[in-house]
């Protein structure tokens, strides 16, 4: 067997055992309610063993694809995007300068940097910049280092980036458009059933907020005021597959790669599974659709441009 | 320029180990104060981390933003958790009250009331030494990490060539777009931009911060050719590649390294037989439950 493959099939297995491993001694050795199995322990292990299978059936079949070549190119703009991400996220954090928020929503217009870079520069670059760029940003600020979150950003990055996975841009919108819609509905429903819970990635230090206002109904619906927008883009700019794609695919990044992230802290930080849906993801996934919907396309544009100019 | 590195040789007791050796000692030391919840062992740690500022050489007036964003942040939280008892709910169970603070007013006829409990008290205190211990090691890094040494401490810590070559460009890059982003905010002031004003619905004021991170993006796009024309005729990535600078492991750096493993696994294995949990004085628990 090619040894390329060997080490994937390695890692997925490890990655296996890893969960196997947390369960024993977490759930079964320490008696940590939250890493217990509850009654079907197999049927759980089925799932990862699923999800990991699906990750190795993505590998095998788009091992020969140019997407996840890595040279020279790539190298130098995994490094701008990163750096990129790092000083807007650093800059528009509050630290800085403090720009004004709108019922809740802190603008944080440094998400656009890890959806553009993977749509225009592939899953891998997409993935680097998000995940370094996060990590160097936190350090920046002083903050230490959330693995979940940085891995979460990567994966927004890396699933904008798959796009180059598929021959035709166009119909792979309306696949993304659907799954996308699912995951913004489930989010809004829990949301609707549990409308207390205080939004806890909103801080205002002038005014005394540190993540314990409760979600404001802005927020709370951002995630459908987000698609609705990059529905707007999709269909209202038709011709331009380019903007529709860029948008959509990074849509659907920032709702997977968030919602890992935050479901994540069930486990980590033992936090209850609505307050992390309702309380961390859909503040911060549900506005970045917002600012995705904007600013995507606008760099898009901004970058073929460029192309234009330099005839690359 | 907002963000430089303000790295400066300085004879200090984080700067005289090797940067790998460093690395390793922060992710240890970081994963021994996320497992301890015992407020006396988090201030050993907390001292620790306290040691290696005060000896770091970095002056106050350096990284005095930093600390204040940090402290005045971390501050407010703690006294939030102090007032209202949110957050710790996990680790307790019963509040042993220690005074009830009554407001002399009542609004509406409900008067406010503090319950100050042990556990709330304990809690916060426990809570301020954590994340301070984890700040302090944190701001000090940009001061005292060699810029020159990003990328072979990345490669001899396990990284690919490439991986290892992308993460020191990611560093070398900060500052420059940092400038790049002021120069960029100044020119879009003398034109009437005002970011500090951003008025309009939430869709207006997203689009208004286009015309500072569009030309900061695509300046460092279109730039990157060079950089790209010169790794491409030095051959970039044909080859494992050699590193100018080399990095040497001395007896210093690798008891570090085992001090930071050690202390680490040591941390974990005491806190998963139930030591360093949560922890109050045994005096205080004989006061009256809340």
């Amino acid at each position: 067997m090619d040894r390329k493959v060997l080490n994937v099939i390695l890692i997925l297995v490890g990655v296996f055992a890893l969960f196997l491993l947390v369960v024993w001694v977490g759930g079964s050795v320490l008696n940590i309610p939250r890493l217990q199995t509850g009654e079907r322990p197999v049927l759980r292990f089925v799932v990862v063993g699923i999800g990991l299978l699906g990750a190795f059936a993505v590998y095998w079949f788009t091992k020969a694809n140019k997407a996840w070549e890595v040279g020279t190119r790539e190298v130098v703009y995994m490094a701008i995007g990163a750096a990129l991400y790092a000083v807007f996220s650093y800059l528009f954090n509050g630290t800085v300068f403090v720009v004004p928020s709108v019922s809740q929503v802190a603008l944080r217009p440094a998400i656009c940097i890890p959806m553009f870079f993977g749509y225009t520069f592939g899953p891998v670059v997409g993935f680097f910049t998000g995940a370094v760029g996060n990590m160097v940003g936190d350090a920046l600020t002083g903050f230490g280092l959330y693995p979940q979150w940085s891995l979460g950003n990567g994966l927004i990055g890396l699933v904008a980036g798959m796009v180059m996975l598929f021959g035709d841009k166009k119909r792979s919108m309306n696949t993304v458009l659907i799954i996308s819609a699912v995951l913004a509905a489930i989010a809004t429903l829990i949301y609707l059933f549990n409308r207390t819970i205080p939004n806890m990635q909103f801080f205002a230090p002038d005014q005394g907020i540190f993540g314990d206002q409760q979600i404001s109904l802005v927020v709370g619906l951002s995630a459908v005021i987000g698609f609705a927008l990059v529905l707007i883009v999709r269909f209202a700019f038709a011709k331009n597959v380019d903007w529709g794609a860029a948008v959509t695919w990074g849509g659907l990044g920032n709702l997977i790669g968030l919602g890992f992230a935050a479901i994540s802290d069930i486990w980590i930080n033992g936090y209850p599974p609505a307050v992390a849906i309702v309380g961390e993801f859909l503040p911060s996934a549900g506005p970045n659709l917002v600012f995705a919907a904007i600013l995507v396309p606008i760099l898009v544009a901004a970058y073929a441009a460029l192309r234009r100019q330099t005839g690359r | 320029m907002l963000v430089t590195w303000r790295y400066r040789k300085r004879r200090s007791l984080i700067q005289s180990f090797d940067p790998r050796a460093w690395i390793i000692f922060y992710l240890c030391f970081m994963g021994a104060v996320i497992s301890v919840w015992d407020l006396r062992a988090l201030l050993v740690l907390l001292a620790m981390a306290l040691g290696v500022v005060l000896t770091s050489g970095i002056r106050w007036r350096e990284m005095r933003r930093a600390w204040l964003f940090i402290g005045g942040f971390v501050f407010y939280f703690s006294l939030f958790t102090f007032l209202t008892g949110r957050g710790g709910v996990e680790f307790y169970r019963e509040e042993h009250l220690i005074r009830n603070l009554v407001a002399p007013f009542a609004v509406f006829g409900w008067q406010p009331v503090i319950h100050v409990t042990a556990e709330r008290a304990f809690y916060a205190l426990s809570m301020l030494a954590r994340v301070f211990s984890l700040a302090s090691m944190t701001i000090l890094i940009p001061y005292s990490f060699n810029p020159a040494l990003y990328g072979i401490t990345f490669r001899r810590l396990g990284l690919p060539d490439k991986i290892a070559y992308a993460m020191d460009l990611t560093m070398r890059f900060v500052p420059t777009y940092a400038r790049d982003f002021q120069v960029t905010m100044d020119a879009q002031r003398a034109r009437g931009y005002e970011i500090e004003k951003l008025t309009g619905g939430l869709v207006s004021q997203v689009r208004k911060l286009a015309p500072l991170i569009v030309p900061v993006t695509i300046q460092a796009i279109a730039g990157s050719e060079d950089i790209i024309d010169a790794m491409d005729l030095r051959a970039f990535g044909v080859r494992p590649r050699t590193w100018l600078e080399e990095l040497h492991y001395r007896p210093r750096d690798r008891a570090l390294i085992a001090f930071g493993v050690v202390a680490f696994v040591c941390t974990l294995a005491l806190s998963f037989v139930g030591l360093f949990q949560f922890w109050i004085p045994a005096s205080l628990q004989s006061l009256p439950l809340l």
